[in-house]
């Protein structure tokens, strides 16, 4: 037997609140939550979990679970991560070393304002002392946003689009968020900026870092998720449905963004080249796709990257209303870091998405929210972290 | 008036680019093997692996590669939004970080990838100069 399909998601599960909790959450606390729901969504008991796989915390909390595993990975590469977790956790598995993986996440991007973050992991990015970090701290560039700025901005100068094209997607994104009554942006009611809107909403939005307005953006909320990950033998005896991993990749382009070559290229096109062949599977295969989306540049340069568009043309799948619902390409189903749930990183939430539409879990709700979007048999998830740097693809596939 | 945004820190890697600075002098890494010019400053040559690193002169020549318009900073920055941050391409090779002097931030369209810019130098601190980016052409 090979590689692909040696192992499955068997269950995917969040913490009990995402988004802005009332009483403010440690990291630690939404790691915790999910990883015990998702233990009794699974029957899986947490003694049996023998690998772990988490960005930055995983000592911390496998002592607090009081577990002793045999594989411990805290790969932290920014919102990627989790992706490329599930990448080493179906390589131990086909090893041979463990039996089964967690894979969680705990992030309290809203609470941290309130409480200080206390871990939940992070971009594993250059120190003070780095001299990639003396050459670009000078310069007053302040966060995500301010990088990824000159991406949309070099885009459109080789592509002819514009910062309008990409509003379509935060418009299109948003559409599903109105779905989804777990998403920070739901409604009206959810936030004062939910509900649906226009291209018109999202130029008009405050400016951030030109070209990209607040809309153009990702949220900052809390989560806490976590997937667990067993061999074919335990998946099958399971009462949850397994959703294979049929492909698997990951790669990365630079670190800083001073070491970007191509500002219109990532590496997702490297990432998701090992996974269709592990997979056997190409884009025009994909049914689903869930593209991480920091920001709107990040999807619409992402479906370049992984053949769903031709490079110059990711935005297109979004104002042509292809990605929309009812669209031949349903892209963040959930609403997208833009406008459902994003902690500072948003690998996980892709995970978990990915496990609704596939399992049918969506149907009857994971945590009691329902919310198939698709029958989609087949999907592709893409997490990219730091500045557009590293990237995790995998080739999802529903059980037959 | 006192320099309050962030400050490098030199370090014996980068020590030949500050005291470069000082002499009003673009200095840049070059790989003595593959002669090629690296950006930032390595242990080791990125292109071929070579530890064969000299510094040279650079021109202090290049064009915008790509930028954007900061409209939030924090610290000594945020009174200065909005402010233009930019990637140049230097003529030597490769790429280096700035905040562009000489363009109006609130007309960003006037901005043009591919304008040729010229390095000028501003203290910071005592012995610490900051390269900084004026564009000169089209």
């Amino acid at each position: 037997m090979g590689l692909s399909k040696s192992a499955a998601i068997v269950g995917a599960a969040e913490s009990n609140e995402i988004g802005y909790p009332e009483v403010p959450k440690t990291s630690l606390e939404l790691h915790i939550e999910a990883i015990k729901n998702v233990s009794i969504q699974t029957g899986i008991p947490i003694s049996a979990i023998d690998g772990i796989f988490s960005a930055g915390m995983s000592s911390e909390i496998a002592e607090h679970l009081g577990i002793h595993p045999k594989y411990i990975d805290t790969t932290s590469v920014g919102g990627c991560s989790f992706e490329i977790h599930v990448h080493h956790a179906l390589l131990a598995i086909f090893a041979g070393v463990i039996d089964v993986a967690l894979v969680t996440h705990g992030q309290n991007g809203w609470s941290a304002r309130r409480i200080g973050h206390g871990g939940g992991g992070g971009y594993g990015g250059a120190g003070i002392t780095s001299p990639s970090v003396q050459m670009t701290i000078p310069y007053g560039f302040s966060g995500a946003p301010s990088h990824y700025s000159h991406v949309m901005v070099r885009h459109n100068h080789l592509y002819g689009s514009t910062p309008e094209d990409f509003a379509n997607v935060a418009v299109v994104t948003r559409d599903w968020a109105t779905l989804n009554p777990r998403a920070v942006m739901f409604s009206e009611e959810t936030h004062e900026f939910g509900g649906k809107i226009t291209t018109e909403t999202v130029n008009n939005a405050p400016m951030i870092s030109w070209p990209l307005t607040m809309l153009h953006c990702c949220l900052v909320t809390d989560h806490g998720g976590a997937v667990l990950i067993a061999r074919p033998e335990i998946a099958k005896s399971l009462n949850t449905k397994p959703v294979w991993i049929a492909g698997a990749g990951e790669n990365m382009s630079h670190s800083n963004m001073l070491e970007m070559g191509d500002f219109a290229a990532t590496s997702a096109f490297a990432s998701s080249k090992t996974a269709y062949e592990m997979a056997g599977l190409g884009p025009a295969d994909m049914e689903l796709a869930l593209l991480y989306d920091s920001f709107t540049i990040t999807p619409a340069l992402t479906a370049e990257m992984v053949g769903l568009a031709p490079r110059g043309e990711g935005h297109l799948l979004w104002k042509e209303g292809h990605a929309a619902k009812g669209g031949r390409l349903p892209i963040n189903t959930n609403g997208g870091g833009l406008s459902f749930n994003h902690s500072g990183m948003y690998g996980m939430q892709l995970l978990i998405e990915a496990y609704r539409q596939l399992s049918g879990t969506a149907e009857d709700g994971v945590n009691g929210i329902a919310g198939k979007q698709t029958n989609a048999a087949t999907c592709i998830v893409n997490g990219t972290g730091g500045s557009l740097s590293t990237t995790g693809t995998l080739i999802l596939v529903a059980d037959d | 008036m006192t320099y309050d945004k962030p400050v490098p820190t030199p370090s014996p890697l980068t020590k030949p680019f500050y005291d470069g600075l000082k002499e009003g002098k673009l200095m840049l890494p070059r790989c003595q093997d593959c002669n090629r010019v690296h950006w930032y400053p390595r242990y080791i040559c990125p292109f071929c692996h070579s530890i064969n690193i000299a510094w040279i002169q650079g021109s202090g020549e290049g064009r915008i590669h790509t930028f954007a318009v900061q409209h939030r900073a924090s610290g000594g920055w945020a009174k200065e939004v909005p402010f233009v941050t930019a990637f140049i391409d230097l003529n030597e090779g490769d790429r280096m970080a700035t905040v562009l002097r000489g363009i109006d931030p609130a007309v960003p369209s006037a901005i043009n990838i591919g304008s040729k810019v010229r390095v000028e130098f501003e203290k910071a601190a005592q012995d610490i100069y900051i390269p900084f980016w004026r564009v000169v052409g089209d």
